[in-house]
């Protein structure tokens, strides 16, 4: 099996032991999240508990793709029954850096976690020996997640010889790297439902509340160190096909001009919430085997390996805050320290907005509706920051509530009904803030949140947004045009949908069947090539490029070129997509499990009626055809969800799917057609298995 | 007394002036060409030093560019050895996550020593400059596993490292002989690592570094800085 390490490590905190399951036997599911869905379904007994409950099944997978030279690739995905939503539901998240291609190498292409420890424990990973150890004697406890890994790596006392630490016996047992490390920090420990896990200094995986469910099972870490080696099928297709595509699809990093709307061409350029610091040293800082680096780290180490909305949820707000601070350091601490404490960046930007509106309104401070005690009159310093985080990471006072979610903080508050109605909390669906994409724009985005399990966060059609809204920005033309950029995607989307008219956003076009083979599309497409093979969200799916004459880019070529190259597989774009609908099926048939059906997948109630606000700054653009063949970027402001055009949408989508559209439930037809036959027999079991389905 | 200099390259080079000055000179003169046309890989010296033929390319290393991705790591034990192998790559990427710029990132790569340590301590003559490109390499067959030349080399993470597969020491060979790549490799040719580097970290040359720094040159393009990195230490 090249790509593959070929063992599936099984730790069972309640026993205090460890096993293996040969990769094998869930070869069929790929890697990632369709190996993760896989296992979970087979190890989680009973899939209705709460995601703190020791029956809860945690797991972290690799792809054959990590650690090879598939660009941008050496990803795990974590899987379980997560705490953030509301209700909890079996959910995802990812994480980049070494850690994938670590755990490879020591001969595990994944972790599954079961049961709960009696006291607090970390797990050390040498090789294809495993221990657990005791946290509070190791005096990992209580530590944040940067202090762990120090002290984890102080604690790994190995032979060290002209550089290398000899781990194994023998001569070649050596390596020249830190174990790599995922780990909680304090908020984890006290089960926060927006506790985040961290490995190295910034690579999180945050959504769904799993350092809450690891602080559950009384487990801090998992440091792996690895001296193996696996195969690769055809390692000269796969050194080319690295070649060609830094050659013709990725930027020369020295050019002056650097793309910046691009997602696989965009070369070094740290996706940072301010311009990048004069007077402080930096690098560009990749995860392993990415053909880009969206990250930095810097010469005064604050802020290393942060980005995005990390290093933008807090900063200076006065002019003087601005002027003292020239290098920008009270964001990149912020960031730190959201790392640090093991916190979720968004419900920390979404939540600090929500408590600004609440100030603003008159409802929040000392004594008030809610009581919390902020120094609000020092925002945009750091001191203002670092109370803030401790307090929910300490579950100080407020922060006991916040710790929770802002969701159920506002629940907690008295507040939730009104708030997430006039649109104060930014709570779209299942109780989860929303990321940079809203359903009153984009349809494809709402659905495919709803119809899962959390914000889907998955940028693969960002560019027909983000590069007009770039070019508005910059006083330019769009680099590519609407009518362009969108014929460019529905060649790609074929057969989902019939022709370009499902890229159409306009509000007549929100609820058509067009958008429903969109939605299709992307959760078939990111389950397989972006879950499992685990690509990265920042450099795939590639539909455009400023590279290439005719602006196409490097989706579906590369996809599965690299995962060909790397497993010996034949397998083409279509297939993978195929893949991607048997693990999205099997995901729904879990939710289904776990009691979910099409009644509770619901929009807030602001979505409805609640005005997409008007920004002239920055204009909501999206493509809409405006007459015959005639497309243009206009703004989506203003637009609200029709709640019954909305379930005629979600109908139109069960119906494609072949799923019961009374319900939502899988059928046995298409289960079977998957052959997912057990799977139907469970649900059956259940009274959970859907009736009237169409056929696929 | 005050201690010499931390790199053992800068105390080798103290300690044997004679050679080193007639290694330079050489260089300088070109009289290697002669030396490498005779087919002459090791000489003596007439104070009985061993002199060893010039390699004729190096890899130049900026790591203030590196992104520590390891592509150029994992790219070498493929091209040699056909699986991805971060023990066996014959150029590490030491990363510190946590640590400050530049110091958070080392890079080892062979420097394909003027004055080569590994050849010198190798006691069966197994690592030695290749006789036409004097590019120092090993041949599996005679090493005994003895380890001396991963114990001499100078760099602080030793360059050549042991393969237990092949039962015998690897080491940097320019990618002279890359049995997974379909390209020609070694001076003429293409080094993996140098090809796949994204950030153009790495680059190859013909002529011998004359000081250590010269092995870790700004190899940073007229965009580098616009893209928003400074090589500032603070």
């Amino acid at each position: 099996m090249s790509g593959y390490a070929g063992s599936i490590l099984v730790i069972d905190l309640t026993a205090g032991e460890s096993s293996s399951i040969p990769t094998e036997r869930y070869r069929e599911w790929g890697g990632g999240h369709g190996m993760g869905s896989a296992l979970f379904w087979d190890l989680c007994r009973d899939k209705t508990v709460s995601g703190f409950d020791p029956g809860n099944v945690v797991t972290m997978m690799t792809s054959p793709l990590a650690g090879t030279l598939a660009p941008s690739a050496s990803r795990c995905e974590v899987q379980g029954i997560g705490v953030q939503s509301s209700p909890e539901w079996f959910t995802r998240s990812n994480f980049g850096g070494r850690f994938a291609a670590m755990l490879k190498s020591a001969g595990w292409d994944g972790i599954a976690v079961t049961g709960a420890a009696k006291h607090p424990v970390w797990v050390r990973i040498v090789d294809d020996r495993v221990e657990i150890r005791d946290a509070r004697e190791d005096d990992l406890w209580g530590l944040d997640t940067w202090d762990t890994q120090t002290a984890i790596w102080n604690l790994e006392v190995f032979k060290e010889t002209t550089g290398w630490r000899a781990v194994e016996r023998g001569k070649s047992g050596r390596t020249t790297a830190h174990s790599a490390i995922v780990t909680i920090g304090p908020a984890g420990e006290r089960r926060s439902r927006i506790a985040s896990l961290v490995h190295d200094a910034g690579n999180a995986a945050s959504q769904g509340g799993f350092g809450g469910v690891l602080g559950a099972k009384n487990l801090k870490a998992i440091s792996v160190i690895g001296t193996g080696s696996f195969r690769v099928a055809d390692p000269v297709a796969l050194l080319n096909a690295r070649l060609e595509a830094k050659e013709n699809h990725f930027a020369d990093p020295d050019a002056e001009a650097m793309p910046t709307w691009e997602r696989f061409a965009r070369g070094p350029a740290p996706d940072v919430g301010f311009p990048m610091p004069e007077a402080v040293g930096s690098r560009p800082q990749a995860c392993r085997g990415c053909i880009g680096s969206c990250r930095a780290r810097f010469s005064d180490r604050f802020g290393n390996e942060s980005s995005e909305v990390e290093t933008s949820f807090y900063g200076p707000v006065t002019q003087a805050q601005r002027d003292a601070d020239p290098d920008h350091r009270t964001e990149r601490k912020a960031a730190d320290l959201a790392q640090r404490f093991g916190l979720d960046v968004y419900e920390l930007d979404r939540g600090l907005h929500y408590l600004r509106r609440l100030l603003v309104a008159g409802v929040l401070g000392r004594g008030k509706q809610v009581d919390i005690d902020l120094p609000w009159s020092e925002y945009g310093s750091d001191a203002f920051v670092d109370r803030f985080v401790r307090m929910i990471a300490a579950r100080e006072g407020a922060g006991d509530a916040m710790a929770e979610g802002f969701w159920r903080a506002a629940q907690a508050w008295g507040r939730l009904e009104t708030d997430s109605a006039d649109g104060t909390l930014e709570y779209p669906y299942w109780g989860v803030p929303a990321h940079d994409h809203d359903p009153r724009a984009e349809s494809y985005w709402g659905l495919g949140s709803l119809l899962g399990d959390r914000d889907i966060n998955e940028q693969d059609f960002s560019a027909l947004t983000f590069e007009p809204r770039a070019a508005w920005a910059e006083i330019r033309p769009s680099a590519i045009g609407a009518r362009e950029a969108v014929a460019i995607v529905a060649g790609r989307l074929e057969p989902y949908i019939a022709d370009e008219s499902a890229l159409d956003f306009s509000e007549a076009n929100a609820y058509s069947e067009g958008v429903a083979g969109v939605t299709r599309w992307h959760r078939h497409y990111t389950r397989f090539w972006k879950q499992s093979a685990l690509y990265c969200d920042y450099r795939f799916a590639d539909f455009h490029t400023s590279l290439e004459p005719g602006h196409r880019g490097y989706t579906p070529v590369g996809e599965p070129l690299f995962w060909n190259a790397v497993t010996g597989d034949s397998l083409t774009f279509e297939q993978g997509l195929e893949l991607g609908r048997r693990i999205w099926n099997l995901d729904n048939a879990i939710w289904t499990l776990q009691g979910r059906h099409r009644d509770a997948a619901r929009f807030a109630p602001y979505i409805h009626r609640v005005p997409l606000k008007r920004d002239p700054a920055d204009p909501y653009l999206v493509p809409m055809r405006t007459g015959g063949a005639q497309w243009a970027f206009r703004d989506a402001a203003g637009r609200t969800v029709d709640e019954r055009a909305f379930e005629g949408l979600k109908t139109a989508f069960y119906r494609l799917e072949g799923w019961d559209p009374a319900s939502g439930w899988p059928t046995r037809a298409t289960l079977e057609a998957l052959n997912l036959g057990p799977v139907a027999d469970a649900l059956e079991k259940a009274g959970r298995l859907g009736g009237a389905g169409s056929a696929q | 007394m005050s201690p010499g200099p931390a790199d053992p390259t800068l105390r080798a080079l103290g300690r044997e002036r004679s050679r080193r000055e007639f290694v330079r000179d050489m260089g300088t003169f070109g009289v290697f060409v002669a030396v490498a046309a005779a087919g002459v890989d090791l000489f003596v010296l007439p104070d009985d030093v061993l002199a060893v033929k010039l390699s004729a390319g190096y890899l130049l290393v900026d790591s203030r560019k590196c992104s520590g991705c390891m592509t150029c790591s994992a790219a070498c034990s493929i091209v040699h050895h056909g699986v991805v192998d971060d023990s066996r790559a014959r150029i590490q990427v030491e990363v510190n996550p946590f640590g400050a710029f530049p110091d958070d990132i080392r890079v080892f790569q062979c420097w394909q020593c003027k004055d080569p340590a590994c050849v010198h301590a190798c006691p069966v003559d197994a690592l030695l400059p290749d006789p036409v490109t004097g590019v120092r390499v090993v041949d599996p067959d005679r090493c005994i596993g003895c380890l001396s030349c991963v114990l001499a080399c100078i760099r602080d993470v030793s360059v050549p490292c042991w393969d237990d597969a092949a039962d015998a020491v690897v080491k940097c060979d320019l990618c002279a002989d890359t049995p997974f790549w379909d390209e020609e490799g070694g001076i003429d040719g293409s080094r993996a690592c140098e090809r796949v580097c994204p950030m153009n970290a790495i680059r190859f040359t013909n002529e011998l570094p004359r000081e250590i720094t010269d092995y870790a040159p700004d190899l940073s393009g007229p965009g580098w800085k616009l893209n928003g990195f400074r090589d500032v230490a603070r």
